[in-house]
């Protein structure tokens, strides 16, 4: 079983971009540049909201029809935390770049064709919200998203956070969710057999992942806390990159 | 003068705590660039950066660095031409935008024969005069009130060097010295070298000069203060090396 790593990102990586990410978690790493808002074609433009556009590239191919698939959710969630209403016929371009992915140990990679597997998707989403953090691009709020695999285990069934590929593979249902800062759920994508009541519990795990609060000053409590130990903390991780980015940008002030 | 001592760091769509808003009975708050209102009365944060209030005017904005220029009314800028049509130019202020339109009238006692003629690819100081979301910019090269360009008009040679919109801002700030920290400017004049600037918010610092070394050598003071993120130290330390291979 792969050990899961805390998250790390980079902002800033690509200098001609607008705005850029480098981020990497539990294997997958990938980078993302924001390029707007900037003239869009005339078959986009929209009269009163700047078009989203995202483009996945895969770490080796072109991408078809995966991709495709991928690029179409992350246009629909990431346009209703963007302000699009402020840019009319504009265009605001995503690109994301898959640089790595994490290796199934039970699997002969070089006989299987690679595509992207749907537990890379929160990876996608967190680099291109970090980007478009980064490029000063106005948003509604912030979002933070996890996968959550249903994985058969000793004939009961386990909720993993992070499924690594073998737990995808062996999974009975895997479940990406995304939530904005104000704890409204903003994307929820299902791929499997699954019950109701699964997806209930599914979208508790989730949302304890996403949705924790900061930690405040008397953050004791939280540390020896056990009951939050099921993920990393995804706001508390998004907030500190920030920090670091705005504190070296004003460190003349 | 002074601004508030807390400068918290927001995220877009952060709650702002009553007590950060500054209020006044006379004047009303304004709101500047990184702020949006959602209406009865919460004033939401839309870009990542540091919260800066200034109780004294009774306006607040958030503090962040970025690239990409959006233009404003009253901002100088400096645009580039891209073509000539029947009565206005084409101007380019960032790349990848819609094209700013220059009247070819507007310019200090300008009249149908006695205009400038501006060749494509020549460099403009000018003020935005509209800009809105539904409409592509407009810029001027003179004051509609008084009739005068106040330095606006043609740059002619010299060169230009893109820099961050924020370090544009210090550059353009009225004491850049002390509240700007930035001292590159001044440490070069100091050392005798002869040139002059132009400075644009959209990112664009001109500079001319003779001496094509002294052009460069300026440019390149600008833009490793702003990619290197040099504190004064850090930029006398600077000018003293280029001055030294000036030399």
């Amino acid at each position: 079983m792969t050990v899961t790593t805390a998250p790390e990102a980079a902002l800033g990586v690509l200098p001609r971009a607008d705005g850029s990410a480098k981020y990497s978690h539990a294997g997958y790493t990938v980078t993302a540049s924001v390029n707007g808002p900037i003239e869009a074609q005339r078959r986009d433009e929209h009269p009163y909201e700047a078009h989203v556009d995202v483009i996945v590239r895969p770490a080796a191919g072109v991408g078809g029809t995966r991709e495709r698939h991928l690029e179409s959710i992350l246009q629909s969630s990431l346009t209703q935390i963007i302000l699009v209403k402020n840019f009319p016929r504009s265009l605001i371009q995503i690109v994301l770049q898959v640089e790595d992915t994490p290796e199934n140990d039970y699997v002969n990679t070089k006989l299987v064709q690679a595509s992207l597997s749907f537990a890379i998707m929160p990876a996608l989403f967190q680099t291109a919200v970090l980007a478009l953090l980064s490029a000063g691009v106005p948003m509604r709020a912030t979002a933070t998203a996890t996968a959550v695999a249903i994985v058969p285990q000793d004939g009961t069934k386990k909720s993993v956070v992070d499924p690594s590929p073998r737990d995808v593979e062996i999974a009975q249902s895997v479940h990406v969710l995304a939530f904005t800062s104000h704890d409204e759920l903003l994307l929820a994508e299902s791929e499997g057999d699954f019950t109701v009541k699964e997806w209930d519990d599914v979208y508790e795990t989730a949302k304890d992942v996403c949705c924790r609060p900061v930690p405040t000053k008397e953050g004791m409590e939280m540390v020896l806390d056990d009951e939050h130990t099921n993920g990393p903390d995804l706001r508390h991780f998004l907030r500190s990159t920030m920090e670091n980015k705005v504190a070296s940008d004003l460190h003349w002030k | 003068m002074t601004t508030t001592t807390s400068r918290p760091l927001v995220l877009p769509g952060d709650p702002i705590s009553p007590d950060l808003i500054p209020s006044s009975s006379s004047k009303p708050l304004r709101l500047g660039p990184g702020l949006r209102h959602v209406p009865p009365s919460d004033i939401v944060p839309v870009v990542a950066g540091q919260l800066i209030t200034n109780h004294q005017k009774n306006s607040m904005w958030v503090e962040y660095n970025n690239n990409r220029y959006l233009p404003t009314p009253g901002d100088l800028i400096i645009a580039q031409i891209l073509r000539s049509g029947p009565d206005l130019y084409y101007t380019l202020l960032s790349p990848h935008t819609p094209p700013a339109t220059l009247p070819h009238l507007s310019f200090e006692s300008a009249t149908k024969k006695t205009r400038p003629q501006l060749a494509p690819g020549a460099l403009v100081y000018a003020r935005v005069v509209l800009a809105n979301k539904h409409m592509d910019p407009e810029i001027e090269c003179v004051s509609q009130s008084t009739g005068k360009s106040d330095g606006l008009g043609e740059l002619k040679g010299g060169m230009v060097f893109e820099v961050s919109l924020q370090f544009a801002r210090r550059l353009l700030m009225a004491k850049s010295r002390e509240e700007g920290k930035v001292e590159v400017l001044e440490l070069l004049g100091g050392e005798g070298l002869a040139f002059e600037i132009a400075v644009g918010r959209n990112g664009r610092v001109w500079v001319g000069g003779e001496d094509v070394r002294v052009v460069v050598a300026v440019g390149r003071a600008l833009r490793e203060t702003d990619e290197g993120g040099l504190g004064v130290e850090g930029q006398r330390r600077l000018v003293r090396g280029l001055v030294r291979g000036l030399k």
